[in-house]
């Protein structure tokens, strides 16, 4: 039999199997049976990606079936063997959307069955960067759960996110192996079907960040194609109608490595025989063209952006630096480089060796770094890191910045003889690579014990002090340039931020100060340096040199932005924004929702569906992807108000900038503890009338605005 | 251009300049075709026999047998074989002069080794001994071992032995190896001469053996020493269609086939002395481009635009631009003569094999290299003075090619798509693996000229996109080659989006264009070392792999030769103009019938002058190849 034989047989059994489940389902619930999936925009997102339609019916998904059947052509070509791929993907996404019918939970720990849209959104940006440097979807079962687990481990230590369907899931749980998002293993589900769910967040991927619209099948593909890392590793045996699956994986650019030997064709970079299961990895990462960014840290744990989100309970902890009842703190200083000794690490004070297990102990660690491009403004940038760098040993959690720290180290890591010098170690092994260009020398010094802390510990929050004040003077009049930020451009090629000190950028992750540094370490990187002249309108933040700015590096996708409006030409987003806000009619207001929201607002959507009115570089006039620390800017929405006119926010992001937000409406309204007057979930969800009434209770200021000039 | 050019743009080109020639009473070869039209029956058919005087003898129903009794089939025969016969002996002669060049090499000389690697590969090939001697010692060594591939008194062509075991036993038992590639010729001669062969049979294999000569043997020859001399080819990106020649500059076309010539006009060209001349005389620059396949030999090894292919060579001139039109041998119209001086072009002949009235002759040799090609190009950059600029019209079409695919080039570009956790390097193995997935439905080698019996560009470019749409990858050279780059079929953006999901997968992950670029019609040889190493590489013979040649606007007797040498080889081969057979229907069987060279070397020809039909046919035998191997 050909290869597109096979391809032909399981397509043609798996669409027989759809049929019928959903012939079956209509005679249960009947035709109107309303089908979706949790928590997304896209309906089913697959069959909306390829068809540009939104079936939300049984009834609507019947008639799909026949546009399925269309792609089912069978001449001896790829594209039909393709297509029948994307046909089997399509009628599994039906099958497992059934799952989910009258409300049912068809998935339960460890599995996740269909992940949510504000999953994809958190994914962007580790993906742009690096940090998960691709995607592995595992399916089968491995000759032995102890090479299931070998080869999940392999992926993990290299941060690369791993999806599991079939047989492998067992076996990692027979092996006590711990999954989850935050350890960037995720059991999707048991049955092959199961696949679809990593498949629909690669369709939503090119929905979201590369503005590809539903129903562009040709350009869905080669989005996946060019800018989404996956890969499959299929354990043997490969029935036809995993072989159909395949092909639909290699339509989206995603090559199959597998270890079946028996009828099956070999296609370079695409389908793989490798019987030996350890290359699995080796194999996968040439065939997709996966790229490590590799530290070598000579600690005796591994590193792994992959551990960034583990949690180390009480139970497992050997020791915890908590700064909230000794004195700790955490300081990137810049030093005379002749007077750095480059990788000297002291520990000052007892080791771990030395406390009991449990204890709670005073530590500060002071990285003093130098160099002749070395500015003090880059210490914070390099400090913010320091959390990212210790949580990716694994083993370790930290929390918290400056003196408000907490780290705990595992009982496993003591054990393996993970020591505070090895702190250390990763830190200096970090800054030297990352900040290469700033940074020639540099030198760590950890100092244990309360007395010698408490005196550092007031040093350390002057100069902390010092570094706010300067924060708080920074602001957009203050500099005489703004910075582009185009580094999600690998997702997203038409979006272009524009960073300024009051506007971060949309994901929360560059700061101006944080442009200004990526700008010094790479000049020819994605942070440009946008003069501040010829300003055409002050209070929209119009400037002509933005302008070309934007159009150059959206390489002519967009003409104008503004900085301040949300509707003369806002600011667009790639999609891994950590707000949205969109105009609310009735009170004249605005509502700003964040990813970590799953509720409803009082404009009828929830954070997926307003996120899905913009991204991937489009301009749509009263919604716009924003950082949460550009709320409590005076140029927030400055052209349409100011910060005055949110009239709702969720509570939990209402706690994160109440101060900030407090103090700007204090200055530009006069109004004291505005976010008291901000409406959030426990006022209303839906209603706008109740909006109304709880704002003109609390005399919002928004009540006195003029009407926005739409 | 972010599509492909089509071929009526290409005529609308033409029919500018054309119009630029009325204004000053050039000729043309649109008219001297019709000047032609209708041609002479007997000649088309093959049935006229003029080797002795006592004729010439014409066949008809009437007159069945010519006045020695020969009928109509030894007649054509022999014809045949006289025709492959000249254009075996015009390739091996052109590998002969490398031959001659490689012998001239010095460190400090006109001429170098610039691919020392080659050069010891092939010497351990031929068991000629490498270790302790000078590169050019060997050079020299080598280049006398390969004349003698012309004239030695005994034995079989050296590179016979670089073909699979089983085509080795074929031509064996077929009586095909190939002698001295001169004897070959000779007997070719011989055997047509007044009085000696009329059997169909022993002609077609003579007809197979001399053109296994030239392209087991002085092509092969011409090819791999013009690597060890110039450089073996690596993909580059270059441009082509007659938007390359710069209204600013002097342009100096280069024309013919020898690269010797070439090579050194290209070196002269950026000389600093010859700049800063052209300068003087109010030009920005120098532009070197070049027709037919020279163009091919300097795109791929410095990547000289291409201006265009053996039909385009008036048009250079008739842009009002080319300060000098530069030639070697063969495929020249001795047209140019004449037309050349319609404009300010001078018209420069450099062999004394090419020798062609109207033209300034410089006699070039390899000794005096560097002064005849120096000379050369400052003949050209003077005479930019004398340009007429009312009579310049160079039309805006200009496309993007990517060429230089030798073997070597195309071994390099699968190792980039092997795994090395699972592949060994340096194989046709991920070609295979895709040919035998269903991926690749085939390959096609597309070669040969133009002819105005065929519309022309026409054939080899709807014939390439037919063939890319349906997922089978094309290896060109010659003026094929050519016409694939006017289209923009050699740009790799541009031309993966015509194909089928197969083929522009390929493209994406090897970053190629669907038609590969192997060089110049000598470098047909580089065909046949690729189909013996994926031969070799897939235990598969030639003649079932899913791989045809194809010629659909062939001319010159040199194509004859090869597509004899293809056919030879076990490919079948598609033509798209009947090489003057059609007279004979045994000559036809044997050709093209299942019990006729088939049966020797297990490929036959297929002629077909419809051309959509012609590229349905070349699908059908793959299709038909693929099913018998159960792929």
């Amino acid at each position: 039999m050909t290869l597109f034989e096979r391809v032909f047989g399981g397509n043609d059994a798996v669409y027989g199997l759809t049929v019928s489940a959903v012939d079956n389902a209509i005679a249960q619930y009947g035709e109107s049976q309303a089908v979706s999936f949790p928590d997304t925009a896209y309906a089913l997102p697959c069959y909306f990606g390829v068809t540009g339609v939104k079936v939300t019916t049984l009834g609507e998904m019947k008639a799909a079936l026949d546009v399925i059947k269309s792609l089912m052509t069978r001449n001896a070509r790829l594209n039909d063997a393709f297509m029948s791929g994307v046909a089997t993907a399509l009628c599994a996404e039906f099958i497992e959307a059934l799952k989910y019918l009258n409300g049912a939970t068809p998935y339960e720990m460890p599995c996740y069955g269909h992940l949510a849209d504000a999953v994809i959104r958190n994914l962007g940006v580790p993906l742009v960067t690096g940090d998960i440097p691709g995607v592995a979807v595992i399916l089968g079962e491995a000759p032995s759960a102890d090479e299931a687990v070998e080869l999940v481990k392999s992926y993990q230590a290299q941060g690369i996110l791993v999806t599991l369907v079939g047989g492998v899931i067992d076996q990692l749980e027979e092996k006590g192996f711990k999954t989850g998002d935050n350890v960037r293993v995720i059991p999707l589900g048991k049955d092959v079907t199961a696949v679809i769910h990593v498949v629909s967040v690669a369709v939503r991927a090119a929905l979201i960040f590369g503005n590809i619209a539903g129903g562009d099948a040709a350009g869905l593909m080669k989005y996946t194609f060019e800018r989404v890392p996956a890969f499959v590793n299929a354990f043997k045996p490969l029935d036809d109608v995993i072989v159909a699956c395949g092909a639909g994986a290699i339509a989206l650019g995603f090559p199959v490595i597998t270890n079946e030997t028996e009828n099956i064709f070999r296609v370079p970079k695409s389908l793989i025989v490798q019987e030996d299961v350890s290359k699995f990895n080796a194999t996968s990462l040439e065939a997709r063209d996966i790229k490590l960014k590799i530290t070598k840290i000579d600690i005796p744990v591994s590193f792994a952006s992959a551990f960034e989100g583990e949690i180390i309970r009480r139970g497992d902890m050997q020791i915890e630096i908590d700064g909230s009842r000794k004195d700790c703190f955490e300081l990137v200083t810049t030093t005379d480089p002749l007077e750095i000794e480059d990788h000297k690490i002291v520990v000052e004070g007892p080791e771990l060796d030395e406390f009991e297990v449990g204890s709670k102990i005073s530590v500060s660690y002071t990285i003093e770094v130098g160099g002749k491009n070395m500015q003090p403004d880059f210490e914070a940038v390099m400090e913010r890191k320091i959390h990212s760098y210790l949580n990716c040993i694994e083993g370790v959690m930290h929390t918290g910045q400056r003196d408000m720290i907490r780290i705990r180290i595992s009982k496993a890591d003591y054990e393996a003889g993970f020591r505070l010098k090895h702190i250390g170690e990763v830190l200096y092994a970090k800054i030297k690579s990352e900040f290469e260009a700033v940074v020639d020398k540099c030198q760590v010094k950890i100092v244990v014990g309360d007395e010698a802390n408490k005196v550092l510990r007031a040093h350390a929050n002057e100069v902390f002090n010092k570094r706010d004040d300067r924060l708080r003077t920074m602001t957009d009049e203050s500099v005489d340039q703004f910075y582009t930020c185009t580094m999600c451009q690998a997702f997203s090629p038409s979006h272009v931020c524009i960073v300024t000190p009051e506007r971060l950028g949309l994901c929360g992750a560059v700061s101006w100060l944080d442009a200004k540094a990526t700008n010094e370490l790479d000049p020819t990187g994605p942070c440009q340096i946008v003069p501040k002249t010829n300003c055409l309108d002050e209070k929209m933040g119009r400037y002509v040199d933005v302008d070309e700015a934007v159009n150059k590096y959206s390489h002519g996708a967009l003409e104008h932005v503004t900085l301040y409006s949300l509707f003369q030409d806002p600011m667009t987003s790639c999609g891994c924004f950590e707000c949205i806000c969109g105009v609310e009619p009735v009170s004249m207001g605005v509502v700003i929702t964040c990813r970590e929201h799953p509720g409803m607002t009082p404009l009828g959507m929830t954070f997926s569906e307003m996120a899905s009115m913009t991204g991937g570089g489009v301009q749509t006039p009263g919604f716009m992807g924003h950082g949460k620390h550009f709320i409590s800017s005076h140029k927030f929405i400055a052209a349409e108000g100011g910060p005055g006119r949110i009239v709702w926010l969720p509570k939990l992001l209402k706690d994160q900038i109440r101060d900030h937000l407090d103090a700007t409406a204090k200055e530009m309204y006069g109004v004291d503890n505005f976010t008291d007057m901000i409406a959030d979930e426990t006022v209303c969800t839906e209603d706008p009338e109740q909006l109304l009434a709880f704002l003109t209770e609390v005399g919002h200021p928004v009540l006195s605005m003029e009407p926005f000039d739409m | 251009m972010d599509r492909l050019i089509t071929v009526e743009e290409l005529e609308a080109a033409t029919n500018s300049l054309l119009e630029n020639g009325k204004k000053v009473g050039a000729d043309s070869w649109q008219q001297r075709v019709k000047n032609q039209t209708p041609h002479c029956g007997f000649g088309e058919a093959g049935t006229c026999c003029r080797i002795c005087s006592m004729g010439p003898c014409r066949i008809t129903p009437k007159a069945p047998r010519g006045i020695c009794g020969c009928d109509v089939h030894g007649i054509v025969g022999r014809n045949f074989l006289k025709f492959t016969a000249g254009g075996a002996a015009a390739h091996s002669d052109h590998g002969r002069e490398i031959m001659h060049t490689l012998h001239q090499t010095s460190a400090d000389g006109n001429y170098q080794v610039k691919d020392p690697d080659k050069l010891i590969r092939i010497a351990k090939e031929w068991g000629v001994e490498t270790e302790g001697k000078d590169i050019y010692e060997l050079a020299h060594e080598m280049a006398e071992v390969g004349l003698m591939e012309y004239g030695k008194p005994f034995g079989y062509q050296n590179f016979l032995k670089r073909a699979p075991e089983h085509t080795q036993k074929l031509w064996e038992d077929a009586e095909l190896r190939p002698e001295a590639i001169d004897r070959e010729i000779s007997r070719s001669l011989h055997m047509t001469h007044m009085g000696c062969s009329s059997l169909p049979e022993a002609l077609i294999q003579q007809s197979l053996r001399v053109g296994l000569a030239d392209g087991w043997g002085g092509s092969m020859m011409g090819t791999e020493f013009s690597d060890v001399l110039f450089g073996t080819p690596k993909p580059i990106d270059t441009t082509a269609n007659i938007g390359v020649m710069e209204k600013d500059m002097v342009n100096i076309i280069v024309h013919g086939h020898d690269p010797s010539l070439s090579e050194m006009i290209v070196y002269y060209a950026n000389d600093p002395e010859m700049i800063a001349l052209a300068k003087s005389v109010g030009a920005k620059g120098i532009n070197i481009a070049g027709v037919c396949c020279t163009a091919n030999e300097v795109a791929m090894r410095h990547g000289i635009p291409m201006a265009g292919n053996f039909l385009s060579q008036e048009n250079v001139v008739l842009t009002g631009a080319c300060e000098a039109i530069v030639v070697d041998v063969q495929c020249i119209f001795p047209a140019l003569g004449p037309l050349s001086k319609c404009f300010h072009t001078k018209f420069v002949t450099t062999s004394p094999i090419a020798r062609i009235p109207d033209s300034e002759f410089v006699q070039f040799s390899a000794e005096t290299a560097g002064e005849n090609a120096k000379a050369i190009v400052k003949m050209a950059v003077e005479n930019f003075v004398n340009r007429k600029a009312e009579l310049v019209n160079i039309p805006d079409q200009k496309t993007n090619a990517r060429v230089g695919y030798s073997v070597e080039a195309i071994v390099k570009v699968l190792d980039g798509v092997a795994n090395s956790q699972v592949d060994t390097f340096g194989t046709t193995k991920p070609l295979l693996e895709c040919v035998t997935s269903g991926v690749l439905r085939g390959a096609v080698a597309m070669v040969g000229c133009n002819n105005p019996k065929i519309r022309p560009d026409y054939a080899h470019i709807e014939l390439m996109k037919k063939l890319i749409a349906n997922d089978i990858i094309i290896i060109v050279s010659g003026c094929s080659a050519q016409a694939a780059a006017k289209a923009g079929l050699l740009d790799p953006v541009v031309a993966k989006e015509y194909c089928g999901a197969g083929l522009k997968r390929v493209c994406e992950l090897a970053n190629i264009p669907p038609v590969l670029h192997m060089g110049s019609c000598v470098d047909i040889s580089r065909m046949l070392i690729l189909a013996s190493e994926l031969s070799k590489d897939s235990g598969i013979p030639i003649s079932q792999l899913p791989v045809v040649g194809c010629a659909p606007e062939w001319m010159s007797e040199k194509a004859v030769s090869i597509g004899n040498y293809v056919v030879a080889t076990g490919l079948d081969t598609f033509l798209g103009v009947d090489p003057y057979v059609k007279g004979s229907s045994e000559i036809r069987d044997w050709l093209t019938g299942e019990d006729g060279i088939n049966k020797w070397v297990e490929a036959n020809y297929v002629v077909e002058t419809d051309i959509e039909k012609l590229g349905d046919k070349m699908i059908e035998r793959i299709e038909a190849k693929r099913a018998a191997l159960g792929i």
